[in-house]
C-alpha cells in the first residue's frame, strides 16, 4: 500500500505539474487582440494590481454578481487556504525557517476548524446546483463531480482531524520520505487512504478541469488590462509586425 | 489570500531541494527511552489516541471524582515512565526540547496545553512518600 501510494503521488504530481505548465503556456501565448477591461477599470498598472488583488482575495466581481454564490464560494476558498497552511506541517521540516509560522497554535487551530467552514461552503455550492432551477439547468456532470470530489476529501480530512485520529508522526515520515526518495510506511487508516487517493485524483484532473480558474483568473483580459485605450494604442504582440502605425509608435 | 498561496506553492520545490541537500534523509523524532515493561495501551493505539485517553481520564477524575488505582490513563503516570533524566539524575521537563512529549509534538506542529496546569516532571514528593511507606514496611515499627 505504501509503495502504491508513493507511485500514485509521483505520477499524479507529474501530471499536475506538466499539465499545469502546458496550460499556463497556452494562457500566456494566446492573443488578446482587443482592449476589453470591464469598466470602471483602473487607468494605471498599479491600479490593475490592486484590482486583481481584490478579485483574487475577495472575489469582487462574484460579490457584485451573486451574493449567495459569493458567500459559499468565499467560505470554501478561505477554509481551503487555512487548511492548506495547516497541511504544510507534513512537508516542512521542523528546522526550516518558516516552521515557527506553521508551528503556531493559532495557525493550526484555524486550519483545523477551517475544514468545517470549507464543508459548509461546499454544501452550499452543491445545494445551489441542485435547488436553484436556472443553475441546475446549466450544470454539467463535471460540475457535480468536482464538488463531490472535494467534499469527500474534506469529509475524510474532518474524520481524521476530529473523530478517528491517525498516526500523524508516521504520516509526516511518509510525506518527507516521498520528498527525499527514502520511502516510509504509510500509517494505516481507511480515511487516510480515501483522503490521499482522492487528492491524487484531484491533482490529475486539475489541469483538465474548471479548477484552472485558479491560475486562469490572472490571465483574464477583462480584469488584467489597464483602461488606457486612448492614451496608448493597444496592439497585440503577434499583430505588431503587421501594423504600420504601431511600428511608428514603438520607435517614437 | 490566494496571492499568498501562490507564494507558498513556490515553497514546495524549495523545500524539496532544501531537504535533499540537507541529506539526512527522513528525520524522525528522537526521545528518551521510557522505563517499565509496557505502556498502558499498545503503542500504535497510544500514538493515535493518547490525547483522548487523557481527556477522558480528566472527565473521570475531575467531573466524576473517580481517583486512585482505577486511573489507567493518568497523565502523572505517563510522566513517571517517560521522563528523561540529565547527567545529575535530575528529571527533565517532559515538554522540554527533545523530551518525550515535545519531540513528536514539535515534529508535527501540535501544541500541548497540559502543562499550563500540570507538572512536567515526576512527582518527587509523591515518590518520597512511596519510598517512606516501603521503608517502614521493610522495617516494622520498633525495629533496629
Amino acid at each position: 500500500m505504501s509503495y502504491l501510494f508513493a507511485t500514485l503521488f509521483y505520477v499524479s504530481l507529474g501530471i499536475f505539474a506538466a499539465g499545469l505548465a502546458l496550460k499556463l503556456r497556452q494562457y500566456w501565448s494566446v492573443p488578446a487582440p482587443l482592449k476589453i477591461p470591464t469598466t470602471p477599470a483602473p487607468i494605471t498598472r498599479s491600479g490593475v494590481v490592486f484590482r486583481m488583488f481584490r478579485e483574487v482575495v475577495f472575489f469582487e466581481s462574484l460579490f457584485r454578481a451573486t451574493k449567495w454564490t459569493w458567500i459559499f464560494g468565499w467560505m470554501f476558498h478561505l477554509g481551503l487556504a487555512l487548511a492548506f497552511v495547516r497541511h504544510l506541517r507534513y512537508v516542512v521540516s521542523s528546522d526550516f525557517f518558516i516552521w515557527p509560522l506553521i508551528n503556531n497554535w493559532l495557525v493550526q487551530f484555524a486550519g483545523q476548524y477551517a475544514s468545517l467552514i470549507m464543508l459548509v461552503g461546499l454544501l452550499g455550492l452543491l445545494g445551489r446546483r441542485i435547488f436553484v432551477d436556472r443553475v441546475r439547468y446549466i450544470s454539467a456532470p463535471s460540475d457535480y463531480l468536482m464538488l463531490i470530489l472535494i467534499i469527500m476529501i474534506t469529509v475524510s480530512g474532518i474524520m481524521m482531524s476530529f473523530i478517528a485520529p491517525i498516526d500523524v508522526v508516521g504520516l509526516k515520515a511518509f510525506m518527507v520520505g516521498l520528498m527525499v526518495f527514502d520511502w516510509q510506511e504509510l500509517p494505516s487508516s481507511i480515511f487516510l487512504i480515501i483522503h490521499l487517493g482522492l487528492v491524487a485524483v484531484l491533482a490529475i484532473i486539475f489541469p483538465f478541469s474548471k479548477l484552472l480558474h485558479a491560475p486562469g483568473v490572472f490571465f483574464s483580459p477583462t480584469r488584467n488590462q489597464v483602461d488606457n485605450p486612448r492614451e496608448q494604442r493597444h496592439v497585440a504582440d503577434w499583430a505588431r509586425s503587421l501594423d504600420l502605425d504601431s511600428a511608428d509608435q514603438s520607435s517614437g | 489570500m490566494r496571492a499568498i498561496l501562490g507564494q507558498l506553492f513556490l515553497l514546495g520545490p524549495m523545500l524539496i531541494v532544501g531537504s535533499v541537500v540537507a541529506g539526512d534523509r527522513v528525520s524522525l523524532p528522537k526521545y528518551p527511552q521510557p522505563v517499565g515493561e509496557k505502556c498502558v495501551e499498545p503503542a500504535d493505539i497510544m500514538r493515535r489516541e493518547h490525547m483522548n485517553f487523557i481527556l477522558h481520564q480528566r472527565d473521570e477524575t475531575v467531573y466524576k471524582g473517580i481517583r486512585g488505582i482505577t486511573a489507567k490513563h493518568s497523565l502523572k503516570d505517563c510522566i513517571d515512565c517517560h521522563a528523561g533524566y540529565d547527567e545529575q539524575g535530575k528529571a527533565m521537563p517532559i515538554n522540554a526540547k527533545g523530551q518525550f512529549c515535545e519531540s513528536c509534538h514539535n515534529y508535527v506542529a501540535v501544541s500541548i496545553d497540559c502543562f499550563g496546569c500540570h507538572r512536567t516532571t515526576p512527582d518527587e514528593i509523591n515518590k518520597m512518600r512511596q519510598l517512606t511507606v516501603k521503608f517502614n514496611q521493610d522495617r516494622p515499627y520498633g525495629g533496629e
